[in-house]
């Protein structure tokens, strides 16, 4: 009876046993579904994945394994260049896109919060460009872009700013902020959403009663709003860290993963390797690299901000 | 004095309200433009802004051939099917997570959140193996199942939000007069959640639709999604791009209605329920 939260003072108390554990077991007959479901298509892949790992696979000399080697592929993938830096360029993207993107929209969010005319009407439409697919912003920064007469290049030179030869995607040198600045432009104005509505529940009179006690809107956004909405904000960077680590549609449009490797990502360089090379070996290695990193990351966070909720 | 200062405060917010927006929703017009230029504006210095529209990209992609117009179908089967598929799998958990104190339930909210945090890119080689080893690769059918693994966790956790605002006291009345468990949930919750329902299938429908690494895998030719058959633009010489930006504003206007529809939930709904806007 104690999985049972409804009832202050149940009806059912004296049914006979059978019953009983009929209802104990109701809750998880609901859950069982979609438990299996997932299971079927999540669990039980990786694990095949695994297995793989294990073995020389390339689809493009026959269909099936040609032999177990070991911990071989995972070797092969740690000491290769373009694996390594694949995972450094998935860190410095998705360190400063969520350092950036929270930061910005952090910033409009707070102006969000001004009751003005007209600012529901633009807090309608500043979602939109999350609500686009990510495979087509980068349809829409590759217009952008382009070296022969897209506008953001038009833009700069206007400006003044210096462009690269070969357009501002062929540089080893800009290609990586280009597809880390369209991915900003997606993804800040969900941050600035999200934290506007936190910010709303943020009580009024509080910040009043600190404006009044003559604090500065540095010392309320410090002291006062941010604790508040300390929950929303830690879910808000989860999200984009782990969003931003698993980049693959934009480098797919954009650059796929060049020049040279400038701008390979951990998902791009797996789907090279598995579906480009058909390494199926290595990239089921790849994947359980990348499995074991998102797990410890999610672990992190499960265990540091997930700890008190509810 | 005061009164001046005022007025300079708002006219910094709505300078600064403009220049975001400009930012923001200038490289959407600025896109969807291209559909309906005339093709020697589409990369001409200084840009040109002004021009005869033209519908002769909607034309050819959507009408005659129509290359696109099946693939707009394709998208919407899998991202349809996707949504109408987890329905009967989320809603159960979704109402047993809310209204049950299970050994464990906490850990399956993470497990379902841990899901969809999850990379999709690194299920795609197993994906890619054992759904052509099955011989389903190429079909709707591998697709919308799938496709589970983002709508089921999204849907369990934004409708639990829902069923959690539904008062346990109504059910519990029904309970007392006799009625059992299903018929509860059938009589009193489902059509109280109902709106909830309906605002959970709209999201997972456009987080379904969005999805491009499943279809570049697991589609062919023929089961192609909208946005995997715009790609394939870019293979061509000279990507014609008048019919990149007709079938890509074909693949952005659903998504974009949904979400100006469902104004009110947006950041519940971005937050998988979490915050109630």
């Amino acid at each position: 009876m104690s999985n049972n939260v409804i009832g202050r003072a149940p009806a059912f108390s004296l049914a006979p046993s059978r019953a009983r554990r009929r209802r104990r077991l109701f809750p998880y007959l609901l859950i069982a579904p979609s438990v299996v479901l997932l299971v079927a298509v999540t669990i039980f892949p990786l694990f095949f994945a695994l297995k793989s790992s294990f073995y020389f696979w390339n689809l493009q000399m026959g269909p099936k394994p040609l032999g177990f080697i070991g911990f071989g592929n995972y070797r092969m993938a740690l000491t290769s260049a373009v694996f390594m830096a694949s995972v450094v360029n998935t860190l410095v993207l998705t360190v400063s896109g969520t350092v950036l993107e929270v930061f910005f929209g952090l910033m409009i969010a707070l102006l969000l919060c001004h009751a003005l005319p007209g600012m529901s009407v633009a807090r309608a439409l500043l979602i939109m460009p999350t609500t686009i697919a990510p495979i087509v912003v980068g349809f829409l920064f590759r217009y952008m872009y382009d070296p022969t007469g897209g506008l953001i290049p038009w833009l700069l030179a206007k400006a003044g700013v210096p462009i690269p030869r070969t357009g501002l995607l062929g540089s080893g040198l800009t290609a990586l902020p280009s597809i880390l600045f369209a991915d900003m432009w997606q993804w800040t104005p969900f941050c600035a959403i999200v934290l506007y509505a936190a910010l709303l529940s943020v009580p009024p009179h509080v910040i009043e009663a600190a404006r009044l006690d003559g604090a500065s809107a540095w010392t309320i956004l410090r002291r006062i709003r941010l604790p508040l909405i300390r929950k929303t904000l830690s879910f808000v960077v989860m999200l984009r860290f782990m969003q931003l680590f698993n980049t693959f549609d934009l480098v797919l449009v954009l650059t796929r993963g060049g020049p040279g490797s400038s701008t390979r990502t951990l998902g791009y360089t797996l789907y090279q390797q598995g579906l480009v090379d058909f390494n199926i070996g290595l990239a089921s290695a790849m994947t359980w690299i990348i499995v074991i990193m998102v797990n410890a990351l999610i672990g992190l966070y499960v265990v540091f901000v997930f700890r008190d909720w509810e | 004095m005061r009164r001046k200062k005022l007025l300079l405060r708002t006219g910094l917010i709505y300078a600064g309200l403009i220049l975001v927006l400009l930012v923001f929703i200038g490289p959407i017009l600025w896109f969807a433009l291209l559909a309906i230029r005339p093709s020697e504006t589409v990369f001409a210095i200084p840009p040109v802004i002004f021009f005869t529209p033209s519908p002769a990209a909607f034309q050819s992609t959507f009408v005659d051939p129509g290359a696109n117009r099946h693939q707009l179908v394709n998208s919407l089967i899998v991202a349809g099917g996707a949504v109408l598929l987890n329905l009967p799998f989320s809603f159960p958990a979704a109402y047993a997570l809310s209204r049950f104190r299970m050994r464990g339930g906490k850990n399956m909210m993470l497990w379902y959140l841990g899901l969809l945090m999850a990379p999709p890119v690194a299920f795609l080689i197993p994906y890619f193996v054992l759904v052509s080893r099955i011989g389903l690769r190429g079909t709707y059918l591998a697709m919308i199942l799938i496709m589970q693994t983002i709508t089921i966790p999204f849907s369990v956790w934004l409708m639990k939000s829902f069923i959690d605002e539904v008062p346990v006291e109504l059910e519990e009345a029904a309970r007392v007069d006799g009625a059992k468990w299903p018929r509860v949930i059938a009589r009193i919750t489902l059509p109280l959640v109902r709106p909830g329902m309906i605002v959970t299938s709209m999201f997972a429908f456009v987080f379904s639709w969005n999805n491009a690494a499943f279809p570049l895998v697991l589609s062919n030719q023929r089961t192609a999604t909208l946005p995997i058959g715009t790609l394939g633009y870019f293979a061509t010489a000279g990507a014609t791009w008048t019919f990149i930006g007709a079938a890509a504003t074909a693949a952005m206007l659903p998504p974009m209605i949904i979400f100006l529809v469902l104004d009110r939930y947006v950041a519940r709904g971005l937050t998988f329920g979490s915050l109630k806007g």
